[in-house]
């Protein structure tokens, strides 16, 4: 009933997940490939990155200013064991997780303040669970909740999301109502600059049971995030209606869910390593018209994408034939930095990795070829310039190489106007 | 690599391909090619760190969780001429496929990137929520939210049933 207390899948009381698990398993079984070869070029690919990265060792430290000697140890940026963060597959021990400075919150304190909030009533079957020692983790409570007018199942969850984030805005954002019907949904910013969504929907979605369900996620300026769900039976699923509605009017579970006990919790939450500034950044400058301010010199431009933020593109001709110049401008992309960056990639002064491909075009064009040069900020800003032999990707190459030199597409790639 | 991780590496590697490989499938919606080369991409990093991954409680979950962001990282770059979400990859309709095999691998396409990795992290891989949101380094709140946007959305283009795939 809490929100995912077990380890377990815990989708199993839905037929439709049952359903669509065992679709996925009958349509994944299906594929098949040549797995000798599949992984013979895979290893070819390791072997590849692995000469990569040694050929650069010895650059990459000369020329990185803040490669550090630690205790005799040379520390290489980005690479295995370097500053850059490791994927962390649950319940390894690859990536260990810094130990926050407090051990969290527990499930007591969850349940305590559970029912220190509610109205006067009876409560029942708590459970929780806290947040632990790992970083990221919500604490829950749950509990059947009665006012004297039926049994009802209350829970709560809280945990830290990074504040004026994708994932901020969408917590509170009424869902659109072709995918979940629901009775009302509101959002509304509290004095306190808390932003709350009150849903007053359904357990089920096709409404096969009865089973109300109003949910209030709230977030706070700085990023706490306390979600309440309410249902008028005594569980979540598999429970008769024991009510017409849950217990808490909108205003009483606004109350709940704004109360300062829950931010106090959350701040005891270890937060996961910030994404940093990137997070809270609308992805810069129109991508078209900065790019065509950053090209150089001698290049007509015979073609162009609308202007944008996030992604853009010109077609120009140095009188040698047309070459595609695409631009990606990203922020918030830490996530994925291991995999974009590996210790082959170049160090900037400023924590800047810079990598850069030459490759075969992916679409398949006869003879095109990609030059990229990748460009990640240590707060997960990111701009990729890619450059082909051809004016679009699918067509033959028109020349020998790209119409700008790598050099060309790094400088474009690192100017500050990306960000402006 | 030395002889003996080297070994490791290839069986470790020949063991999880068709697993990685059938993951890469859905997680693209059918794309067999950029299903391949993410799981080349995979293996390659794994042979980078094996001496890392070998140690790992779990050197297959940590395996799954560098081909889901690979395939993040890879699918959040727009292209130039990128297919529009709502088409079909060609390499999924040249396969010869059952029409509902389709229909799921279209409807996964519909997905946006980050709610389809849910979408297979947890009925595919079956992993718990809290899993889910560590692989994909967001909060379980978040992936709670994708979850029942994608479920929604997956109702609606797939049927209650999911046609004949609905067993008793």
């Amino acid at each position: 009933m809490p929100h995912d207390q077990h380890a377990e899948p815990d989708f199993s009381d839905d037929p439709f997940e049952a359903r669509l698990s065992s679709a996925l398993h009958d349509a994944g079984a299906s594929f098949d490939t040549d797995r000798a070869a599949l992984t013979a070029a895979g290893a070819a690919h390791g072997r590849r990155l692995r000469r990569r990265q040694q050929a650069s060792v010895f650059g990459a430290v000369t020329v990185t200013a803040v490669a550090a000697v630690v205790g005799g140890t040379l520390v290489l940026p980005g690479g295995e064991g370097g500053a850059a963060g490791q994927p962390a597959a649950p319940g390894t021990s690859v990536n260990p997780t810094p130990k926050p400075s407090d051990s969290g919150v527990t499930e007591q304190q969850m349940i305590t303040t559970l029912q220190k909030l509610l109205p006067h009533g009876t409560v029942s079957e708590q459970t929780g669970r806290g947040s632990g020692e790992k970083p990221g983790y919500s604490a829950t409570a749950s509990l059947v909740f009665d006012d004297g007018k039926g049994p009802a199942a209350v829970d709560v969850a809280i945990d830290h999301v990074p504040p004026g984030t994708g994932e901020a805005q969408q917590t509170v954002q009424c869902p659109d109502k072709v995918y979940i019907p629901y009775d009302s949904c509101t959002t509304d910013r509290l004095a306190d600059g808390s932003v709350v969504m009150l849903l007053q929907g359904y357990e089920y979605p096709d409404r096969r049971t009865d089973t109300k369900r109003w949910t209030a996620e709230l977030i706070t300026p700085t990023g706490q995030h306390v979600s309440v769900n309410e249902w008028n039976a005594a569980q979540e699923k598999d429970a008769p209606v024991s009510r017409a509605t849950p217990p808490l009017d909108r205003a009483a579970l606004t109350r709940l869910a704004a109360a300062p006990e829950w931010r106090t919790l959350v701040d005891a939450i270890p937060q996961r390593r910030s994404h940093g500034l990137a997070d809270t950044q609308e992805p810069g400058a129109p991508v078209r018209s900065t790019l065509a301010s950053l090209l150089p010199k001698g290049l007509a431009v015979v073609g162009r994408s609308s202007d944008e933020t996030g992604f853009g593109y010109l077609v120009v001709d140095d009188g040698k034939g047309a070459s595609l110049v695409q631009v990606n401008v990203q922020t918030g992309m830490n996530d994925v930095r291991d995999q974009l960056f590996d210790s082959g990639s170049e160090e900037l002064p400023d924590g800047t990795l810079v990598a850069v491909h030459k490759e075969p075009g992916e679409k398949g064009g006869k003879g095109v070829v990609m030059w990229t040069v990748d460009s990640m900020t240590p707060d997960g800003r990111r701009v990729v310039v890619s450059a082909f032999n051809s004016g679009s990707q699918e067509a033959a190459a028109t020349r020998k190489t790209p119409a700008l030199t790598i050099a060309q597409l790094r400088k474009i790639a690192l100017s500050p106007q990306w960000w402006q | 690599m030395r002889q003996v991780r080297a070994d490791e590496y290839a069986e470790f590697a020949a063991a999880q391909a068709g697993h990685l490989y059938r993951s890469a499938c859905l997680l693209t919606a059918g794309d067999t090619h950029l299903a391949e080369d993410l799981v080349q991409e995979t293996l390659g990093r794994l042979y980078v760190r094996w001496s890392r991954v070998a140690r790992a409680d779990n050197p297959a979950a940590y395996a799954r969780t560098t081909l889901t962001r690979t395939f993040l990282a890879h699918k959040r770059l727009r292209r130039s001429s990128e297919r529009s979400t709502d088409e079909l990859p060609e390499t999924a309709a040249a396969t010869s496929d059952t029409p509902l095999r389709l229909t799921l691998l279209q409807a996964l396409g519909q997905l946006p990137v980050k709610d389809r990795a849910v979408v297979v992290l947890r009925y595919w891989e079956d992993r718990s929520v809290q899993e889910t949101a560590a692989v994909l380094d967001t909060s379980p709140a978040a992936v709670r939210t994708r979850c029942v946007r994608a479920l929604a959305r997956l109702r609606a283009l797939l049927g209650e049933d999911i046609g004949e795939y609905a067993r008793p």
